[in-house]
Protein backbone atom coordinates (compact mmCIF):
# COMPACT_ATOMS: atom_id res chain seq x y z
CA UNK A 1 0.00 0.00 0.00
CA UNK A 2 1.06 3.53 -0.68
CA UNK A 3 1.19 6.43 1.78
CA UNK A 4 0.28 9.39 -0.36
CA UNK A 5 1.76 12.78 0.37
CA UNK A 6 -0.72 15.47 1.36
CA UNK A 7 -0.11 19.10 2.27
CA UNK A 8 -2.40 18.96 5.25
CA UNK A 9 -2.04 19.42 8.97
CA UNK A 10 -2.00 16.27 11.09
CA UNK A 11 -4.94 17.55 13.10
CA UNK A 12 -6.97 17.73 9.91
CA UNK A 13 -6.14 14.17 8.94
CA UNK A 14 -6.73 12.83 12.46
CA UNK A 15 -10.38 13.56 11.72
CA UNK A 16 -11.56 10.37 10.01
CA UNK A 17 -14.47 12.32 8.53
CA UNK A 18 -12.26 14.90 6.80
CA UNK A 19 -13.25 15.08 3.13
CA UNK A 20 -9.59 14.93 2.11
CA UNK A 21 -9.51 11.23 3.01
CA UNK A 22 -11.97 10.58 0.16
CA UNK A 23 -9.18 11.22 -2.33
CA UNK A 24 -6.78 8.79 -0.68
CA UNK A 25 -6.73 5.33 -2.29
CA UNK A 26 -8.23 2.65 -0.05
CA UNK A 27 -7.38 -1.02 0.31
CA UNK A 28 -10.13 -3.44 1.25
CA UNK A 29 -8.46 -6.11 3.34
CA UNK A 30 -9.92 -9.54 3.94
CA UNK A 31 -9.17 -10.39 7.57
CA UNK A 32 -8.56 -13.81 9.12
CA UNK A 33 -9.24 -15.00 12.63
CA UNK A 34 -6.17 -15.58 14.80
CA UNK A 35 -5.05 -19.20 15.07
CA UNK A 36 -6.25 -20.70 18.32
CA UNK A 37 -3.60 -23.44 18.29
CA UNK A 38 -0.85 -20.80 18.54
CA UNK A 39 -2.26 -19.11 21.64
CA UNK A 40 0.08 -19.30 24.65
CA UNK A 41 -2.63 -20.29 27.15
CA UNK A 42 -3.76 -23.92 27.29
CA UNK A 43 -7.08 -22.70 28.65
CA UNK A 44 -7.57 -20.52 25.56
CA UNK A 45 -6.39 -23.25 23.18
CA UNK A 46 -8.76 -25.78 24.74
CA UNK A 47 -11.82 -23.64 25.29
CA UNK A 48 -11.63 -21.72 22.01
CA UNK A 49 -10.87 -24.75 19.83
CA UNK A 50 -13.69 -24.88 17.29
CA UNK A 51 -15.06 -21.49 18.30
CA UNK A 52 -15.05 -18.78 15.65
CA UNK A 53 -12.35 -16.15 16.09
CA UNK A 54 -12.14 -12.93 14.12
CA UNK A 55 -15.59 -11.37 14.02
CA UNK A 56 -14.42 -8.53 11.81
CA UNK A 57 -13.85 -9.92 8.32
CA UNK A 58 -13.28 -6.79 6.26
CA UNK A 59 -11.11 -3.80 6.97
CA UNK A 60 -10.74 -0.69 4.84
CA UNK A 61 -7.33 0.95 5.18
CA UNK A 62 -5.89 4.20 3.85
CA UNK A 63 -2.55 5.83 4.55
CA UNK A 64 -1.07 9.25 3.97
CA UNK A 65 1.70 11.49 5.25
CA UNK A 66 2.47 15.18 5.37
CA UNK A 67 6.28 14.87 5.58
CA UNK A 68 6.07 15.26 9.34
CA UNK A 69 3.58 12.55 10.38
CA UNK A 70 2.32 9.35 8.81
CA UNK A 71 -1.31 8.44 9.29
CA UNK A 72 -3.38 5.28 8.85
CA UNK A 73 -7.15 5.45 8.59
CA UNK A 74 -8.95 2.22 9.48
CA UNK A 75 -12.65 1.56 8.95
CA UNK A 76 -14.64 -1.55 9.72
CA UNK A 77 -18.20 -2.66 10.42
CA UNK A 78 -19.12 -3.38 14.05
CA UNK A 79 -22.74 -3.28 15.07
CA UNK A 80 -21.93 -3.26 18.79
CA UNK A 81 -20.02 -0.26 20.04
CA UNK A 82 -18.03 -1.55 23.01
CA UNK A 83 -16.21 1.30 24.70
CA UNK A 84 -15.57 -0.33 28.07
CA UNK A 85 -15.87 -3.61 30.00
CA UNK A 86 -19.62 -3.10 30.41
CA UNK A 87 -21.25 -5.31 33.01
CA UNK A 88 -18.25 -7.65 32.88
CA UNK A 89 -19.47 -9.58 29.85
CA UNK A 90 -17.68 -7.63 27.09
CA UNK A 91 -14.33 -6.06 26.23
CA UNK A 92 -13.62 -2.72 24.60
CA UNK A 93 -13.18 -2.84 20.82
CA UNK A 94 -9.61 -2.28 19.66
CA UNK A 95 -7.32 -2.06 16.64
CA UNK A 96 -3.62 -2.19 15.87
CA UNK A 97 -1.29 -1.13 13.11
CA UNK A 98 1.61 -3.58 13.14
CA UNK A 99 5.14 -3.37 11.75
CA UNK A 100 7.96 -5.92 11.79
CA UNK A 101 11.07 -4.50 13.41
CA UNK A 102 13.40 -6.99 11.78
CA UNK A 103 12.86 -8.78 8.47
CA UNK A 104 9.83 -10.98 8.20
CA UNK A 105 8.59 -11.28 11.77
CA UNK A 106 5.95 -14.00 12.15
CA UNK A 107 2.63 -12.17 11.95
CA UNK A 108 0.52 -15.10 13.13
CA UNK A 109 2.21 -15.05 16.55
CA UNK A 110 2.67 -11.27 16.76
CA UNK A 111 6.41 -11.54 16.39
CA UNK A 112 8.95 -13.71 18.13
CA UNK A 113 11.90 -13.13 20.48
CA UNK A 114 14.21 -12.95 17.45
CA UNK A 115 11.84 -10.92 15.32
CA UNK A 116 9.91 -8.43 17.43
CA UNK A 117 7.14 -6.24 16.11
CA UNK A 118 6.03 -2.70 16.80
CA UNK A 119 2.27 -2.34 17.30
CA UNK A 120 0.35 0.90 17.53
CA UNK A 121 -2.60 -0.01 19.70
CA UNK A 122 -5.87 1.83 20.13
CA UNK A 123 -8.66 0.63 22.38
CA UNK A 124 -12.14 2.10 22.63
CA UNK A 125 -11.80 2.84 26.35
CA UNK A 126 -8.63 4.92 25.97
CA UNK A 127 -8.75 8.66 26.45
CA UNK A 128 -9.29 10.84 23.38
CA UNK A 129 -6.27 10.69 21.05
CA UNK A 130 -4.58 8.10 23.28
CA UNK A 131 -2.83 5.18 21.68
CA UNK A 132 -0.14 2.89 23.00
CA UNK A 133 3.09 2.29 21.23
CA UNK A 134 3.99 -1.30 21.93
CA UNK A 135 6.68 -3.79 21.15
CA UNK A 136 5.87 -7.45 21.09
CA UNK A 137 7.91 -10.66 20.80
CA UNK A 138 5.04 -13.12 20.48
CA UNK A 139 1.58 -13.47 21.96
CA UNK A 140 1.32 -12.26 25.53
CA UNK A 141 4.60 -10.32 25.54
CA UNK A 142 3.42 -6.85 24.56
CA UNK A 143 5.11 -4.00 26.37
CA UNK A 144 4.44 -0.30 26.18
CA UNK A 145 7.40 1.52 24.72
CA UNK A 146 8.84 4.53 26.48
CA UNK A 147 8.49 6.39 23.17
CA UNK A 148 4.90 7.57 23.14
CA UNK A 149 4.62 9.41 19.84
CA UNK A 150 1.62 7.44 18.58
CA UNK A 151 -1.85 8.94 18.76
CA UNK A 152 -5.22 7.73 17.56
CA UNK A 153 -8.60 9.33 17.18
CA UNK A 154 -11.73 7.21 16.85
CA UNK A 155 -15.37 7.60 15.93
CA UNK A 156 -18.21 5.09 15.82
CA UNK A 157 -21.15 5.89 13.61
CA UNK A 158 -24.00 3.82 12.16
CA UNK A 159 -22.39 0.48 12.89
CA UNK A 160 -18.85 1.34 11.78
CA UNK A 161 -15.62 2.23 13.55
CA UNK A 162 -13.37 4.88 12.03
CA UNK A 163 -9.92 5.15 13.62
CA UNK A 164 -6.99 7.28 12.49
CA UNK A 165 -3.51 6.52 13.84
CA UNK A 166 -0.65 9.03 13.56
CA UNK A 167 3.06 9.01 14.36
CA UNK A 168 5.96 11.25 13.35
CA UNK A 169 7.79 9.77 10.37
CA UNK A 170 11.07 10.19 12.17
CA UNK A 171 10.85 8.51 15.52
CA UNK A 172 13.90 7.24 17.32
CA UNK A 173 14.10 4.38 19.77
CA UNK A 174 14.83 0.77 19.02
CA UNK A 175 11.23 -0.34 19.47
CA UNK A 176 9.97 2.26 16.96
CA UNK A 177 9.67 1.12 13.37
CA UNK A 178 11.75 3.20 10.94
CA UNK A 179 9.46 4.83 8.39
CA UNK A 180 10.71 6.96 5.52
CA UNK A 181 10.42 7.22 1.76
CA UNK A 182 13.92 5.76 1.55
CA UNK A 183 12.98 2.67 3.57
CA UNK A 184 10.72 -0.06 2.23
CA UNK A 185 8.53 -1.19 5.13
CA UNK A 186 5.85 -3.75 5.84
CA UNK A 187 2.60 -3.29 7.66
CA UNK A 188 -0.33 -5.38 8.93
CA UNK A 189 -3.53 -4.70 10.85
CA UNK A 190 -5.48 -6.33 13.65
CA UNK A 191 -8.97 -5.69 14.99
CA UNK A 192 -10.67 -6.89 18.18
CA UNK A 193 -14.46 -7.12 18.47
CA UNK A 194 -15.17 -6.80 22.16
CA UNK A 195 -18.68 -8.19 22.35
CA UNK A 196 -17.37 -11.36 20.66
CA UNK A 197 -15.00 -11.81 23.62
CA UNK A 198 -12.00 -10.82 21.52
CA UNK A 199 -8.97 -9.65 23.47
CA UNK A 200 -5.31 -10.58 23.70
CA UNK A 201 -4.40 -13.05 20.97
CA UNK A 202 -8.03 -13.49 19.92
CA UNK A 203 -8.60 -11.05 17.10
CA UNK A 204 -8.81 -10.79 13.36
CA UNK A 205 -5.69 -9.90 11.42
CA UNK A 206 -4.75 -9.09 7.85
CA UNK A 207 -3.56 -12.30 6.22
CA UNK A 208 0.01 -11.25 5.50
CA UNK A 209 2.40 -8.31 5.67
CA UNK A 210 1.65 -5.65 3.10
CA UNK A 211 4.42 -3.68 1.41
CA UNK A 212 4.30 -0.09 2.52
CA UNK A 213 5.65 2.56 0.18
CA UNK A 214 5.94 6.11 1.44
CA UNK A 215 5.78 8.71 -1.35
CA UNK B 1 9.88 -13.08 26.89
CA UNK B 2 7.69 -14.46 29.60
CA UNK B 3 8.01 -17.93 30.97
CA UNK B 4 5.97 -20.66 29.36
CA UNK B 5 2.47 -20.60 30.78
CA UNK B 6 1.55 -23.13 33.39
CA UNK B 7 5.01 -24.63 33.53
CA UNK B 8 7.15 -24.52 36.62
CA UNK B 9 4.22 -23.60 38.82
CA UNK B 10 4.90 -26.28 41.43
CA UNK B 11 5.91 -24.90 44.83
CA UNK B 12 8.61 -26.34 47.05
CA UNK B 13 6.52 -25.58 50.14
CA UNK B 14 2.87 -24.76 50.52
CA UNK B 15 1.04 -22.69 53.07
CA UNK B 16 -2.53 -23.72 53.76
CA UNK B 17 -5.53 -22.85 55.89
CA UNK B 18 -8.08 -24.97 57.70
CA UNK B 19 -11.45 -23.50 58.64
CA UNK B 20 -13.53 -25.37 61.22
CA UNK B 21 -17.12 -24.95 60.03
CA UNK B 22 -18.30 -26.11 63.45
CA UNK B 23 -16.70 -23.06 65.01
CA UNK B 24 -17.33 -20.39 62.40
CA UNK B 25 -20.13 -18.14 63.63
CA UNK B 26 -20.44 -16.07 60.45
CA UNK B 27 -19.34 -12.87 62.18
CA UNK B 28 -17.49 -11.65 59.05
CA UNK B 29 -14.51 -10.43 61.08
CA UNK B 30 -12.24 -12.20 58.57
CA UNK B 31 -14.07 -10.54 55.65
CA UNK B 32 -13.77 -7.11 57.23
CA UNK B 33 -10.15 -7.62 58.32
CA UNK B 34 -9.32 -8.33 54.68
CA UNK B 35 -11.53 -5.55 53.39
CA UNK B 36 -9.94 -2.78 55.42
CA UNK B 37 -6.46 -4.02 54.63
CA UNK B 38 -6.64 -4.64 50.89
CA UNK B 39 -9.78 -3.55 49.02
CA UNK B 40 -10.58 0.04 49.87
CA UNK B 41 -9.07 1.67 46.78
CA UNK B 42 -11.11 2.95 43.87
CA UNK B 43 -12.21 0.02 41.73
CA UNK B 44 -11.95 -2.51 44.53
CA UNK B 45 -14.95 -1.33 46.54
CA UNK B 46 -17.05 -4.28 45.45
CA UNK B 47 -14.27 -6.79 45.99
CA UNK B 48 -14.34 -9.04 49.04
CA UNK B 49 -11.33 -11.32 48.75
CA UNK B 50 -12.59 -13.16 51.82
CA UNK B 51 -16.32 -13.75 52.16
CA UNK B 52 -18.45 -15.81 54.51
CA UNK B 53 -21.66 -17.20 53.07
CA UNK B 54 -24.51 -19.14 54.55
CA UNK B 55 -24.90 -22.64 53.18
CA UNK B 56 -27.04 -23.98 51.68
CA UNK B 57 -27.13 -20.81 49.61
CA UNK B 58 -26.34 -19.29 46.25
CA UNK B 59 -23.14 -17.70 47.46
CA UNK B 60 -20.92 -14.95 46.14
CA UNK B 61 -20.95 -14.33 43.24
CA UNK B 62 -24.52 -15.50 42.84
CA UNK B 63 -24.66 -19.17 41.77
CA UNK B 64 -20.89 -19.32 41.28
CA UNK B 65 -20.84 -23.11 41.35
CA UNK B 66 -22.59 -23.18 37.95
CA UNK B 67 -20.03 -20.92 36.23
CA UNK B 68 -17.50 -23.57 35.17
CA UNK B 69 -13.72 -23.50 35.01
CA UNK B 70 -11.18 -25.78 36.65
CA UNK B 71 -10.17 -29.15 35.21
CA UNK B 72 -11.81 -32.42 34.36
CA UNK B 73 -9.29 -35.26 33.99
CA UNK B 74 -6.62 -32.62 33.62
CA UNK B 75 -8.35 -30.80 30.77
CA UNK B 76 -9.25 -27.11 31.28
CA UNK B 77 -12.99 -26.62 31.40
CA UNK B 78 -14.75 -23.59 29.92
CA UNK B 79 -15.85 -21.08 32.50
CA UNK B 80 -17.66 -17.81 32.42
CA UNK B 81 -16.92 -14.54 34.11
CA UNK B 82 -19.34 -13.38 36.79
CA UNK B 83 -21.27 -10.28 35.80
CA UNK B 84 -20.91 -7.18 37.92
CA UNK B 85 -24.49 -7.56 39.16
CA UNK B 86 -23.84 -11.17 40.18
CA UNK B 87 -21.20 -9.86 42.57
CA UNK B 88 -23.30 -6.97 43.82
CA UNK B 89 -21.84 -4.86 46.60
CA UNK B 90 -19.65 -1.77 46.36
CA UNK B 91 -22.60 0.47 47.16
CA UNK B 92 -22.42 4.06 48.30
CA UNK B 93 -24.84 4.85 51.10
CA UNK B 94 -26.61 8.15 51.83
CA UNK B 95 -24.59 8.69 55.00
CA UNK B 96 -24.43 12.45 54.59
CA UNK B 97 -28.18 12.77 54.26
CA UNK B 98 -29.05 10.56 57.22
CA UNK B 99 -26.19 11.29 59.61
CA UNK B 100 -25.41 14.94 58.90
CA UNK B 101 -28.29 16.27 56.78
CA UNK B 102 -30.85 16.56 59.57
CA UNK B 103 -33.03 13.81 58.07
CA UNK B 104 -32.21 11.12 60.58
CA UNK B 105 -35.87 10.72 61.49
CA UNK B 106 -37.32 10.84 57.99
CA UNK B 107 -34.87 9.13 55.65
CA UNK B 108 -33.53 5.62 56.08
CA UNK B 109 -30.01 4.51 55.25
CA UNK B 110 -29.96 2.93 51.80
CA UNK B 111 -27.59 2.47 48.87
CA UNK B 112 -27.55 5.36 46.42
CA UNK B 113 -28.61 4.54 42.87
CA UNK B 114 -30.03 1.32 41.52
CA UNK B 115 -31.79 -1.01 43.93
CA UNK B 116 -29.29 -3.77 44.86
CA UNK B 117 -30.29 -7.25 43.75
CA UNK B 118 -27.38 -9.26 45.15
CA UNK B 119 -24.38 -8.79 47.40
CA UNK B 120 -21.56 -10.56 49.18
CA UNK B 121 -23.77 -11.96 51.96
CA UNK B 122 -27.19 -11.66 50.39
CA UNK B 123 -28.80 -14.92 51.51
CA UNK B 124 -27.47 -14.81 55.07
CA UNK B 125 -29.04 -17.30 57.49
CA UNK B 126 -31.67 -18.51 55.02
CA UNK B 127 -30.33 -22.06 54.88
CA UNK B 128 -32.61 -25.00 54.16
CA UNK B 129 -34.89 -27.59 55.75
CA UNK B 130 -38.12 -27.32 57.73
CA UNK B 131 -38.56 -26.15 61.29
CA UNK B 132 -37.64 -27.58 63.75
CA UNK B 133 -35.05 -29.35 61.64
CA UNK B 134 -33.93 -26.48 59.45
CA UNK B 135 -30.19 -26.10 59.09
CA UNK B 136 -27.46 -23.84 57.89
CA UNK B 137 -23.77 -23.26 58.44
CA UNK B 138 -21.19 -20.69 57.41
CA UNK B 139 -18.56 -21.13 54.73
CA UNK B 140 -15.66 -18.68 54.63
CA UNK B 141 -14.12 -18.53 51.15
CA UNK B 142 -11.02 -16.93 49.72
CA UNK B 143 -8.59 -17.70 46.90
CA UNK B 144 -7.60 -21.36 47.33
CA UNK B 145 -3.97 -20.78 46.26
CA UNK B 146 -4.38 -24.04 44.40
CA UNK B 147 -1.63 -26.55 43.82
CA UNK B 148 -2.82 -26.64 40.20
CA UNK B 149 -3.96 -23.04 39.75
CA UNK B 150 -6.15 -22.88 36.65
CA UNK B 151 -5.80 -19.09 36.67
CA UNK B 152 -2.01 -19.24 36.33
CA UNK B 153 -2.22 -21.61 33.39
CA UNK B 154 -4.98 -19.58 31.72
CA UNK B 155 -3.12 -16.27 31.68
CA UNK B 156 -1.68 -15.65 28.20
CA UNK B 157 0.51 -12.87 29.54
CA UNK B 158 2.38 -14.98 32.08
CA UNK B 159 1.25 -12.38 34.62
CA UNK B 160 0.33 -14.95 37.27
CA UNK B 161 2.64 -17.25 39.17
CA UNK B 162 2.79 -19.57 42.13
CA UNK B 163 5.61 -18.77 44.55
CA UNK B 164 8.14 -21.53 45.07
CA UNK B 165 8.76 -20.71 48.74
CA UNK B 166 5.18 -20.87 49.99
CA UNK B 167 2.85 -21.69 47.10
CA UNK B 168 1.05 -18.35 47.28
CA UNK B 169 -0.57 -17.49 43.92
CA UNK B 170 0.14 -13.92 42.83
CA UNK B 171 -0.29 -11.64 39.85
CA UNK B 172 2.19 -9.16 38.45
CA UNK B 173 -0.25 -6.32 37.84
CA UNK B 174 2.21 -4.60 35.52
CA UNK B 175 1.89 -7.58 33.16
CA UNK B 176 -1.87 -8.09 33.60
CA UNK B 177 -3.74 -6.78 30.55
CA UNK B 178 -7.23 -7.28 31.98
CA UNK B 179 -8.09 -10.11 29.60
CA UNK B 180 -9.80 -11.98 32.46
CA UNK B 181 -9.09 -15.50 31.29
CA UNK B 182 -8.17 -16.12 34.95
CA UNK B 183 -11.72 -15.22 36.00
CA UNK B 184 -13.07 -17.76 33.53
CA UNK B 185 -10.63 -20.51 34.50
CA UNK B 186 -11.00 -20.14 38.29
CA UNK B 187 -13.75 -22.60 39.25
CA UNK B 188 -14.17 -20.94 42.65
CA UNK B 189 -14.89 -17.51 41.13
CA UNK B 190 -12.65 -15.77 43.62
CA UNK B 191 -10.97 -13.41 41.17
CA UNK B 192 -12.35 -9.93 40.68
CA UNK B 193 -11.93 -7.49 37.81
CA UNK B 194 -11.00 -3.97 38.82
CA UNK B 195 -12.99 -1.88 36.35
CA UNK B 196 -11.05 1.26 37.25
CA UNK B 197 -7.50 -0.05 37.05
CA UNK B 198 -8.43 -2.62 34.40
CA UNK B 199 -6.58 -5.48 36.04
CA UNK B 200 -7.82 -8.63 37.71
CA UNK B 201 -7.25 -9.00 41.45
CA UNK B 202 -7.65 -11.62 44.15
CA UNK B 203 -6.51 -12.63 47.65
CA UNK B 204 -2.74 -12.36 47.97
CA UNK B 205 -2.67 -14.45 51.16
CA UNK B 206 -1.37 -11.30 52.89
CA UNK B 207 2.08 -12.14 51.50
CA UNK B 208 3.74 -9.00 52.93
CA UNK B 209 2.62 -10.17 56.38
CA UNK B 210 3.54 -13.80 55.75
CA UNK B 211 7.03 -12.73 54.68
CA UNK B 212 7.40 -11.05 58.09
CA UNK B 213 6.15 -14.06 60.03
CA UNK B 214 2.65 -12.65 60.53
CA UNK B 215 -0.42 -14.75 59.73
CA UNK B 216 -2.89 -13.42 57.14
CA UNK B 217 -5.37 -10.88 58.54
CA UNK B 218 -8.40 -13.17 58.13
CA UNK B 219 -6.64 -15.80 60.23
CA UNK B 220 -5.26 -13.60 62.97
CA UNK B 221 -8.47 -11.60 63.42
CA UNK B 222 -10.82 -14.62 63.75
CA UNK B 223 -12.38 -14.25 67.20
CA UNK B 224 -13.69 -17.81 67.18
CA UNK B 225 -10.39 -19.69 66.88
CA UNK B 226 -11.94 -21.23 63.80
CA UNK B 227 -8.99 -21.03 61.40
CA UNK B 228 -5.46 -22.42 61.32
CA UNK B 229 -2.61 -21.36 59.04
CA UNK B 230 0.79 -22.86 58.40
CA UNK B 231 2.98 -24.98 56.18
CA UNK B 232 1.45 -28.21 54.94
CA UNK B 233 4.75 -30.07 55.41
CA UNK B 234 5.13 -29.03 59.07
CA UNK B 235 4.30 -32.41 60.56
CA UNK B 236 4.12 -31.05 64.10
CA UNK B 237 1.72 -28.30 63.05
CA UNK B 238 -2.09 -28.36 63.06
CA UNK B 239 -2.48 -28.06 59.27
CA UNK B 240 -0.62 -31.30 58.63
CA UNK B 241 -2.43 -33.01 61.48
CA UNK B 242 -5.90 -31.97 60.34
CA UNK B 243 -5.40 -32.45 56.60
CA UNK B 244 -2.91 -35.30 56.28
CA UNK B 245 -2.82 -37.21 59.56
CA UNK B 246 -6.46 -37.19 60.67
CA UNK B 247 -7.89 -36.45 57.20
CA UNK B 248 -10.78 -34.43 58.65
CA UNK B 249 -10.02 -31.20 56.78
CA UNK B 250 -11.20 -31.33 53.16
CA UNK B 251 -11.02 -29.04 50.14
CA UNK B 252 -14.19 -27.51 48.75
CA UNK B 253 -15.29 -29.15 45.50
CA UNK B 254 -12.26 -31.39 44.95
CA UNK B 255 -13.86 -32.43 41.65
CA UNK B 256 -12.88 -29.04 40.21
CA UNK B 257 -9.41 -30.51 39.83
CA UNK B 258 -7.27 -27.58 41.00
CA UNK B 259 -6.22 -29.04 44.38
CA UNK B 260 -7.13 -26.17 46.71
CA UNK B 261 -5.07 -25.31 49.78
CA UNK B 262 -7.95 -23.97 51.84
CA UNK B 263 -9.50 -26.85 53.78
CA UNK B 264 -12.64 -27.25 55.86
CA UNK B 265 -13.67 -29.33 58.85
CA UNK B 266 -17.19 -30.38 57.81
CA UNK B 267 -20.01 -29.20 60.06
CA UNK B 268 -21.87 -31.55 62.37
CA UNK B 269 -25.16 -29.88 63.14
CA UNK B 270 -27.08 -30.34 66.35
CA UNK B 271 -29.31 -33.42 66.54
CA UNK B 272 -32.66 -33.42 64.74
CA UNK B 273 -35.77 -33.10 66.84
CA UNK B 274 -38.85 -35.29 66.84
CA UNK B 275 -42.27 -33.70 67.03
CA UNK B 276 -42.34 -34.26 70.78
CA UNK B 277 -39.04 -32.44 71.13
CA UNK B 278 -36.96 -35.55 71.75
CA UNK B 279 -33.73 -36.16 69.80
CA UNK B 280 -33.96 -37.92 66.46
CA UNK B 281 -30.60 -39.66 66.08
CA UNK B 282 -31.61 -41.60 62.99
CA UNK B 283 -30.19 -39.08 60.55
CA UNK B 284 -28.02 -35.99 60.74
CA UNK B 285 -29.57 -32.52 60.66
CA UNK B 286 -27.26 -31.48 57.82
CA UNK B 287 -27.75 -34.15 55.13
CA UNK B 288 -24.52 -36.01 54.49
CA UNK B 289 -25.35 -36.14 50.78
CA UNK B 290 -25.34 -32.36 50.79
CA UNK B 291 -21.94 -32.22 52.50
CA UNK B 292 -20.66 -34.79 50.01
CA UNK B 293 -21.79 -32.51 47.16
CA UNK B 294 -19.50 -29.86 48.63
CA UNK B 295 -16.51 -31.77 49.96
CA UNK B 296 -16.57 -35.03 48.01
CA UNK B 297 -16.86 -38.62 49.22
CA UNK B 298 -14.08 -38.24 51.77
CA UNK B 299 -16.50 -36.26 53.91
CA UNK B 300 -18.09 -39.52 55.14
CA UNK B 301 -14.97 -41.00 56.80
CA UNK B 302 -14.07 -37.49 58.02
CA UNK B 303 -17.42 -37.15 59.80
CA UNK B 304 -17.01 -40.63 61.27
CA UNK B 305 -13.57 -39.76 62.60
CA UNK B 306 -14.90 -36.56 64.16
CA UNK B 307 -17.79 -38.42 65.83
CA UNK B 308 -15.47 -41.16 67.10
CA UNK B 309 -12.98 -38.73 68.58
CA UNK B 310 -15.74 -36.64 70.15
CA UNK B 311 -17.06 -39.79 71.79
CA UNK B 312 -13.56 -40.61 73.04
CA UNK B 313 -13.36 -37.33 74.90
CA UNK B 314 -16.95 -37.66 76.14
CA UNK B 315 -15.84 -40.93 77.65
CA UNK B 316 -13.02 -39.14 79.42
CA UNK B 317 -10.31 -40.17 76.95
CA UNK B 318 -7.62 -38.05 75.30
CA UNK B 319 -7.82 -37.09 71.64
CA UNK B 320 -5.08 -35.27 69.80
CA UNK B 321 -7.63 -34.37 67.14
CA UNK B 322 -10.07 -32.81 69.63
CA UNK B 323 -7.25 -30.96 71.39
CA UNK B 324 -6.16 -29.54 68.03
CA UNK B 325 -9.69 -28.50 67.08
CA UNK B 326 -10.35 -26.91 70.49
CA UNK B 327 -7.17 -24.83 70.00
CA UNK B 328 -6.19 -24.23 73.62
CA UNK B 329 -3.31 -21.97 72.61
CA UNK B 330 -4.27 -19.29 70.12
CA UNK B 331 -0.77 -18.74 68.75
CA UNK B 332 -0.34 -22.45 68.09
CA UNK B 333 -2.96 -22.04 65.39
CA UNK B 334 -0.61 -20.24 63.02
CA UNK B 335 2.96 -21.02 63.99
CA UNK B 336 5.52 -20.03 62.77
CA UNK B 337 3.49 -17.02 61.61
CA UNK B 338 2.72 -15.85 65.14
CA UNK B 339 4.66 -12.60 65.15
CA UNK B 340 2.64 -9.60 66.36
CA UNK B 341 2.12 -7.20 63.43
CA UNK B 342 2.23 -4.29 65.89
CA UNK B 343 5.92 -5.06 66.54
CA UNK B 344 6.88 -4.48 62.93
CA UNK B 345 7.96 -1.21 61.36
CA UNK B 346 5.89 -1.61 58.18
CA UNK B 347 6.67 1.71 56.51
CA UNK B 348 10.13 3.22 56.34
CA UNK B 349 10.41 6.45 58.28
CA UNK B 350 11.18 9.40 56.05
Amino acid sequence: MRAVKLQLATKTLLNSGAFQWKKVPAEELRMAGARVDLQPSRYVRTVWAGRPVGAVRNLKVQTAHNSRDILFRLEWPDESKDTDFGDGSVFPDAASVIFPLKGDAPLETMGSPRSPINAWYWRANFATDEARNRSCQGYGTEEDSPERQVQARARWEDGRWYVVFARPLSANGKTNVKLSSAHPAKVAFAVWEGSSQERGGLHSCSRQWLDLVIE
Amino acid sequence: MTKANGSGSAAARQVAMVFDLNKCIGCQTCSVACKVLWTRDEGSEYQWWCTVNTLPGRGHPKDWEAMGGGYREGVPQPGRRPLREEWGGGWDFNYDEVLYGGKGQSVYLHPIGEEPKWGPNWDEDQGAGEYPNSYFFYLPRLCNHCTKPACVEACPQGAMYKRKEDGIVLRDESRCQGHQFCLEACPYKKIYFNFVRQVSQQCIMCFPRVEQGVAPACVRQCPGRAVWFGFMDDEAGPIHKLVRKWEVALPLHPEYGTEPNIFYIPPIGPARLNEDGSFDESSPRIPTDYLESLFGPRVRPALETLQTEMQTTRNGGKSELMDTLIAYWWKDMFKPFDRDPADIQWVEQR
